[in-house]
This record gives structure tokens, C-alpha cells and sequence, in this order.
């Protein structure tokens, strides 16, 4: 990779702070998964169908895949590994272990990330709304009756 | 490899029967749980390695024909690029045997297709020094055909009638004459299109070679298997390749075999002595490997206006590759699931220009219920019995194929518990008669089966110096919960805390392990894991009764009594030690032991058949039984009756695995095969381009799985007695067996909420309106 086709880029992940120097055409979730080897984001799709890349962008659910690395320049990125605190569990991860919210794994991350904004937006009032602003997240194990479990229990304990 | 300690908070909160919810049969949360939910988890292509190049392939545009040239000029100048390998470039192998172990021809095996058989086959590939550079050259190879005329699908003018299956033949009485003589006569031809896997992990792997030993990192249902493979395609020993598969982001059947893109890479990377990644693009993944085979089945049934059959004749097609084979046995659940004194049951595969179908969940079962199960709904509504009714009518005492005994069938149960949790007793019999406004209200009723596949396994089982218990298998988690339920089964039989237990799996240096797949598994694993911790214990308490140092020796006891990582006299009058205390005293720093559940006068050629091929599984009838899984679907739907969108509203399902290794693990993939049915019945089609012979929709927004908000509240029920003829902890299967009968139990109840029979999936509305 030749510096003339690459572009400096900061991102400040988790807390912490990243000089990278990238093709412009490199997504946040590569730079992520292959550049900084935070491989808690997962690829399932590439093309924003299948939610497994989901991220915080300044607090906000975006589609790693389909934001490139230099758009993340200057704001706030959360991924899963970010979210536990001093090795304390966020809520929404000890829901979805409690609820046995997944199978394999693989959509988990995504999952826990949607779960986690899906609740701070509001959209977590009751099993139907959980159902529809969940539903950008694909699962092919088939655990959304215990994804909605594990979202409605976690809450409920962020309502208290 | 992978290491799962246990955490302390998968305790919290869970509902447990107590004491046990460690031991075998308890609700433990899953062990490999923490390390998923944080992004821990690192899966195979995730490793992080010193010099990793990237490899994107090329895929051909027309579904027959030949490679006329490849032109890689463009692609070889573009930056980062590394090598591009086209059929002439690459290196060549040696073809590899089957899953049967069948010695292969001796000729030359080229992973890079020069005469192209299927739209999406692999001509060629790029590698360069960064994701990106691989996939923009990969965009600049330019391939020139010569096109012959395809064969699309099944029905297609070209395909033909097809190859007999004669292997796939089951008859018994006179079928034909007693169906020209039964009084209530029903015929109808029932069609399932091509299904994908679909797991959300793509298939990829990262190859390395040092020296002549290969180590790949690449998700599997079967590392032993796949390892044969690699080794015999590169003509180096087995023991020099090492496979590694800490974490599979699901598979579903479609990662049990080393494929035509692994070996691609592993040749990139020897070529360029350089590790190199390969992920197929979500694309690729419709045709780099073979999802469920389109099929079709005639059902014909003889009845007396009783419901009682008299005869069924059972026709089916499945299709398959131009040069490769798959049969999905369309017969296996028409053959079990009912009595009937006349039966007969053939089977044909049809060659169309697509890639070789695979192993999706319940192979077989699943398309197989589809048709037995609509049509005996369709029988009920002939003769006008309550559809449940009617299946109790005809309910098999034995394997009416086999002429033998279940070993355990708690179908009846099932029919039972679920009907009564349902409340079937409420359903209106007439088509149309329910409602809800707009919606047109169905309740459908479908049973299910698979059998029990077993096979010999093997783990070693240690207990450590400080007490703990380390397991150690190739065998691999998936999701199912392998990690989980050999803790458990440890824990149980050694005596210790599931979490003083430390269960590896996912590296083919660990003692062997066949296959994952046909549910077989847990049985297998559970009992090579019993085996091994039994002998463990036995090393552990011989040693504390005879060695001088230890202080039971002077008890003169038979035995003592290890529990809680505590050993005691059974009467509890002499010393309380811990394990660790123990093992110190004796001077001891590890006891160590393997279980292998082959017959003691293998050999080893016999353990590396065991282990790398399916050709010793145990045949499900051996002996005196018949071992299977049953279930009971019940299903609501909900019609829209301007729109004919189908929404499934209640599912209530109960099941017999046998006895439960862990029940809350269990729970879960039971809903995941019925959500997968949901999916099968109302959503998922591979759609084709019958010009260029090629799948349209090979992405997951185009190839519908379902959504979260696709998916109703669905009920469980475990209805399973211990079945010691199948395992020998009394499981019988769980991961496949509740996909099977979902469908047609969808398309009982679109029957009974519209009076429209829909006998090719998927239910989609213009199907309806």
C-alpha cells in the first residue's frame, strides 16, 4: 500500500484513540476487524442485510459495512467490546446470557449493539415493538423469542 | 483451540431445578456464552496473523460451458496484487476420497474450473497484500466462454426422468393393487424449491503452510473429516495438517466437508509461502457450496372412509449436480411415520447445471415430512376426521419398515401435551370458519422424526493438580452447546462443579471426533466424555484407597465417595479431603484418562475410518430397535384475507429427544429448527435466471430468512423418556429434529384458515389470492 492512495484517519473506539492510515475505500468494519483486530464486529453480509457489523456511531446504531473508516473520523465509535464496564457485564449482555439469546454467536455482537440502542431510543415498550426494531438484525440460529426476552428484561431493569 | 473456564454470573437469575443445575440434565447457561456477548470470541478467520495475504475468487457468469481464456493482465497490475491463479497457474493436486472413504480416482484434482458446470463456479482467484486490492482486482480478471445450453432446474424441457435410486427403494405388501381397491383415494404431487444454509458466518478459512504441515483455521462441523481431505488433496500425512475451529458461526450442515475454495487457498498460500484469508462474499456463499436440493414427491394414499391407510406409493426426484451426487431421501419419513400394510417408496435424481446440493438440517426428513404430512391432512379432510384424530388412527406401534420395536416413541404424548397446551379441543373443523376481523384464523397439526445417528467417540479427560477437570475433543461447538453439556457431563462424573471444569474443543490435535451433523453429537461426545471422566475417577479413588501417602489408605475401604471436588468415605467416618489435596499427597500432579467408545479390538486403521469417514456410523435399526426423535407441531396461522399474507401467530411444539443433557440449551434449537420451518414454509426460495441458469437472489436481503418480527411466541415441550438403546446417557437427537414437519403443519393450517391447498413451498401470497 503506497502512502499516495492512503488517508489519515483518527478514530476514537471504545475510549481510545487510533491513527490508522487507510484507502479511502476501507469500511469501518474492516478496519476494525482486519486493521485493529476488534473482531467482536462481525461480517455476515457486507451489504447492510444482515446487521451482524452493528456499531455505536456517537451513540447511535449504524451499519459498520456500509460506513466507511473515514467517516467515523471525529466522532464517538462503540463496538461490543466496549460496552462491558471494568469487567462488569452491561445489562443487555447478561440478559442475552441469562435468556440463552443465541446459538452460534455470530449475530450476538450485532444483536447486543441494536439491543442496547433499541432500549435507549424507546422502542423497547412491548414485545411487538421489540420484535420490529430488532428485526434489522438477522439470526439464523433462530433465537429471537429469547432476544426479545433478553431486550424486554433489560428494560424493564434500565426503566427501574 | 478454545478454552472455556467458567463464569461466575451465568448463574445469576436462571431457573434451575436446584442442586442439579450443574449436573447433566441441569439448566446451565451456556459456558461459551461470556465470551460470545462480549466479542471475545475470536472464530477462524479472525486469527491475527504476521504477513496474512487475502484472497477474493472469480466466479463464472454462465452455468455450462468451457473456459475459452483468462485474461489477468489488468488484474496483475493492479496495486497490492500478489498473484492471480487461473486453472493454469495454480498448482496442481490430488483428488481427495468422499465422506464415505471411497479411494478416489488417481488423477489430478483442480480446484479452478475449466469446464464449468454451474453459474458461480470457481475460475479464478486474487490475491494482494489487503482485502480491498484483492476484491478490486479480482473485478478486473476478464473470462471468455464458450456457452453450451444449461439445464436449469427440474423443470426444465432437458432435465429427463432422472437416475433410479435403488438404493432409496422401499416396498412391502402390494401397494398398487391395494390402493386400486381402497374406497377413499388421494393423490398429489408436493414441491420444495432450492433452500440455503444460510449461516450468518460466511464460509472462509486462512491457510498457512511451514514446512510440508498446513494449519487451517476454518469453521467445521467436522475437523477430523475435513483434515483428511486437505491432507490427501496436498499428498502429505493426516498428522501434518492441523485444523483449528474454536467457534462456527453456524452451519447447518453446510461446513462438514473441506470444499473446492479451501483448497484454493491452501494452494495460495504454498505458492506464495505466505498464510492467506479467503472469505466467500455473501453471493458466493449461494454457490460455492449446495444448499437443500430442489425436490418433488407424488403422495398417493388408499384409505377406508374409516382413515385407516391402506396403501401408500411414494414417487420422489431430488435434484443434483451435473458431475456430483447428492440424494436427499424423500422416503425416509413416509416409510416410519405411519402404519400401513402396503407400501412403495422409489427415487430418482435428476442432473441440472448447479452446484451439488448439500446437507441442509434434516436432510431428507424435512422435504420427506412435507408430503406425508400434508397429504395424511389431506386424507383427514377426505374422510372427514379431525386432522390429530387421524394420525392416532394410523399410529405405528413399530417401524412398520424395519418390522422392529421403538426403542422409545412418545409421539403419542406429543400429540397429547401439545393438543392440550394448544387448545386443539377448541378448533373449528371447517375450513374458513375461524376469524379475527380481517384474518382468517388456521390451526394445522404436522408430526416430525429423525433418527438416531450414532458413532464411536473419544476424549480425554484430566483432573489437575488443583483440583480442576480439563476435557479435550476435536468435536465442535456451533451453537448446540457442546462446550456446555461436556462440562456437565465431566462435572457429574468426576464429582467436581461444572465450574471447575474446562472444556476444549476445536482443534484436530485433540483426541478425534467425527462428524457434527444428523444430530448425533451429543450422544456420541456425552458418552465419550462419561467413559473418559469414569476412568478418571476410577485412577482417583484406586489411588486414594492404595497408595500409603494417601489418607484413606489405612480405611481399608472398596470405595470412597468424590463429590463437590471432595472426597469422602461413603459413610462419611473418615478423612475430607479435596481433590487437589489428594492428588498433592500422593505426589501426583495430573491423572489422566481416555475414553473411546470403539469396540476394544479396533484397529487403527478402523479408529482413522471412525474418525475421518461416515462409513462406521451405527445404522439407527441395528439390533432389535428402532431409534428416532418424534415431535408434534401445532400450529396458528393468520390470513390476511384481501392480501393472502400468511403471518404464523402461535406455535406450540412438543417434542421427544430423549432424555435432556441440558434443557434450557435444548429449548433453544428446538425454536431455532422451528423458526427455520417458518422460514422454509412461508419465505425461502432460490430463484432462477433461466436464461444464464443462475440464482437471482443470492443475498440476504433477496433470500428471505426470517426477521425477529417474523416470529410469533413459540412453546416448547420436552416429552422425552431416557433412552438407553441410543445413547448412553438417554438422549436421542435434538438439532434437526424440530424443522421437521413445520411446513406442511404451516400448510395444514393455511389449508384449514383459507380452504387453499398449497402444496409447493413457499406459501407466498399469490399462491393464496
Amino acid at each position: 500500500m503506497t502512502s499516495k492512495t492512503t488517508i489519515p484517519v483518527h478514530l476514537d473506539i471504545n475510549g481510545q484513540h487510533h491513527e490508522l492510515r487507510l484507502e479511502p475505500r476501507v469500511t469501518l468494519l474492516d478496519a476494525l476487524r482486519d486493521r485493529l483486530g476488534l473482531t467482536g464486529t462481525k461480517k455476515g453480509c457486507d451489504h447492510g442485510q444482515c446487521g451482524a457489523c452493528t456499531v455505536h456511531l456517537d451513540g447511535e446504531r449504524v451499519l459498520a459495512c456500509l460506513t466507511l473508516a473515514a467517516q467515523a473520523e471525529g466522532r464517538t465509535v462503540t463496538t461490543i467490546e466496549g460496552l462491558a464496564r471494568e469487567g462488569e457485564l452491561h445489562p443487555v449482555q447478561a440478559a442475552f446470557l441469562e435468556q440463552d439469546a443465541f446459538q452460534c454467536g455470530y449475530c450476538t455482537p450485532g444483536q447486543i449493539m441494536s439491543a442496547v440502542a433499541c432500549i435507549r431510543e424507546g422502542h423497547a415498550g412491548s414485545d411487538e415493538e421489540i420484535r420490529e426494531y430488532m428485526a434489522g438484525n438477522l439470526c439464523r440460529c433462530g433465537a429471537y423469542p429469547h432476544i426479545v426476552a433478553a431486550v424486554r428484561q433489560a428494560a424493564l431493569e434500565a426503566a427501574q | 483451540m478454545t478454552v472455556h473456564a467458567r463464569h461466575g454470573s451465568t448463574r445469576h437469575g436462571d431457573a434451575s431445578d436446584g442442586a442439579s443445575m450443574e449436573a447433566v440434565g441441569g439448566r446451565l447457561s451456556r459456558v461459551d456464552g461470556p465470551a460470545k456477548i462480549t466479542g471475545a470470541a475470536r472464530y477462524a478467520v479472525e486469527q491475527q496473523l504476521e504477513g496474512l495475504a487475502y484472497a477474493a475468487l472469480v466466479e463464472s457468469t454462465i452455468a455450462s460451458g468451457k473456459v475459452r481464456a483468462i485474461d489477468t493482465t489488468r488484474a496483475e497490475a493492479a496495486p497490492g496484487v500478489l498473484k492471480v491463479l487461473t486453472p493454469d497457474t495454480i498448482i496442481s493436486l490430488r483428488t481427495a476420497s468422499d465422506w464415505f472413504g471411497t479411494p478416489p480416482p488417481d488423477k489430478p484434482y483442480c480446484p479452478l474450473a475449466r469446464d464449468i458446470t454451474f453459474s458461480g463456479q470457481h475460475v479464478a482467484a486474487v490475491i494482494a497484500e489487503t482485502f480491498e486490492q484483492a476484491v478490486a482486482a479480482a473485478a478486473l480478471v476478464e473470462v471468455g466462454y464458450d456457452e453450451t445450453p444449461a439445464i436449469v432446474d427440474l423443470s426444465d424441457g432437458k432435465a429427463g426422468d432422472g437416475i433410479p435410486i435403488d438404493a432409496m427403494t422401499k416396498e412391502w405388501g402390494d401397494a398398487a393393487a391395494a390402493f386400486a381397491a381402497a374406497p377413499v383415494r388421494i393423490c398429489a404431487a408436493y414441491n420444495t424449491p432450492r433452500e440455503y444454509q444460510a449461516p450468518m458466518e460466511p464460509h472462509g478459512l486462512i491457510a498457512r503452510w511451514e514446512g510440508d504441515h498446513l494449519t487451517v483455521w476454518e469453521p467445521s462441523q467436522w475437523l477430523d473429516g475435513m483434515a483428511r481431505t486437505y491432507a490427501e488433496w496436498f499428498e502429505v500425512p493426516f498428522e501434518n495438517v492441523r485444523l483449528i475451529s474454536p467457534y462456527i458461526g453456524g452451519g447447518f450442515g453446510s461446513k462438514a466437508l473441506a470444499l473446492s475454495h479451501g483448497a484454493v487457498a491452501a494452494s495460495a498460500a504454498k505458492m506464495l509461502g505466505r498464510p492467506v484469508r479467503l472469505v466467500m462474499t455473501r453471493p458466493q456463499t449461494f454457490t460455492g457450496y449446495g444448499g437443500r436440493a430442489a425436490t418433488r414427491q407424488t403422495v398417493t394414499i388408499g384409505a377406508g372412509h374409516d382413515g385407516v391407510i391402506q396403501s401408500i406409493v411414494h414417487r420422489g426426484v431430488n435434484e443434483t449436480s451435473i458431475d456430483g451426487m447428492w440424494v436427499e431421501p424423500l422416503g425416509s419419513v413416509t416409510s416410519i411415520m405411519y402404519a400401513t400394510p402396503n407400501f412403495s417408496s422409489k427415487q430418482n435424481v435428476v442432473r441440472v447445471n448447479s452446484v451439488v446440493p448439500g446437507a441442509m438440517r434434516a436432510p431428507g426428513e424435512n422435504p420427506s415430512a412435507f408430503g406425508i404430512e400434508s397429504a395424511i391432512d389431506e386424507l383427514a379432510y377426505e374422510v372427514g376426521i379431525d386432522p390429530l384424530e387421524i394420525r392416532l388412527r394410523n399410529y405405528a406401534e413399530q417401524d412398520p419398515h424395519a418390522k422392529k420395536a421403538w426403542s422409545t416413541r412418545q409421539l403419542r404424548e406429543a400429540f397429547a401435551t401439545g393438543a392440550e397446551r394448544f387448545g386443539w379441543a377448541r378448533r373449528s373443523p371447517e375450513p374458513r370458519s375461524m376469524r379475527d376481523g380481517n384474518h382468517l384464523i388456521g390451526w394445522g397439526v404436522a408430526a416430525g422424526t429423525y433418527p438416531v445417528r450414532r458413532a464411536y467417540g473419544e476424549a480425554v479427560v484430566r483432573i489437575l493438580a488443583d483440583g480442576s477437570v480439563e476435557v479435550e475433543s476435536s468435536s465442535i461447538d456451533m451453537g448446540q452447546g457442546t462446550y456446555t453439556i461436556l462440562a456437565q457431563t465431566a462435572a457429574e462424573t468426576v464429582g467436581v462443579s461444572a465450574e471447575d471444569v474446562v472444556v476444549k474443543l476445536g482443534d484436530s490435535r485433540f483426541p478425534r471426533a467425527g462428524v457434527t451433523g444428523g444430530s448425533r453429537l451429543a450422544g456420541v461426545m456425552t458418552g465419550a466424555v462419561h467413559k473418559a471422566a469414569t476412568s478418571a475417577l476410577d485412577q482417583l479413588v484406586g489411588l486414594a484407597i492404595s497408595d500409603p501417602r494417601s489418607p484413606f489408605n489405612t480405611l481399608q475401604a472398596n470405595t470412597l465417595t468424590v463429590a463437590n471436588g471432595r472426597i469422602t468415605a461413603p459413610r462419611g467416618d473418615g478423612p475430607d479431603v479435596s481433590i487437589a489435596e489428594l492428588l498433592r499427597r500422593v505426589g501426583r500432579d495430573q491423572i489422566e484418562a481416555t475414553g473411546d467408545t470403539m469396540p476394544a479390538n479396533s484397529s487403527a486403521e478402523d479408529r482413522y475410518r471412525n474418525y475421518t469417514t461416515i462409513a462406521m456410523s451405527l445404522p439407527h435399526t441395528e439390533g432389535d430397535y428402532s431409534r428416532h426423535s418424534w415431535c408434534a407441531h401445532f400450529v396458528e396461522v393468520r390470513v390476511d384475507e384481501d392480501f393472502g399474507t400468511v403471518r404464523v401467530s402461535r406455535v406450540v411444539s412438543a417434542l421427544d429427544s430423549g432424555r435432556l443433557y441440558n434443557p434450557k440449551l435444548a429449548e433453544s434449537q428446538w425454536k431455532g429448527g422451528i423458526i427455520m420451518g417458518i422460514g422454509q414454509a412461508l419465505l425461502e426460495e432460490g430463484i432462477l435466471d433461466r436464461r444464464h441458469g443462475r440464482i437471482v437472489n443470492n443475498n440476504l436481503a433477496d433470500y428471505l430468512v426470517p426477521t425477529n418480527a417474523d416470529i410469533p411466541d413459540i412453546e416448547t415441550i420436552s416429552v422425552g423418556i431416557p433412552d438407553l438403546h441410543s445413547s448412553v446417557l438417554g438422549g436421542k437427537g435434538v438439532g434437526e429434529l424440530a424443522i421437521v414437519g413445520i411446513a406442511p403443519a404451516i400448510a395444514n393450517a393455511v389449508f384449514h384458515a383459507t380452504g387453499k391447498r398449497v402444496r409447493d413451498l413457499p406459501i407466498t401470497l399469490e399462491k393464496l389470492i
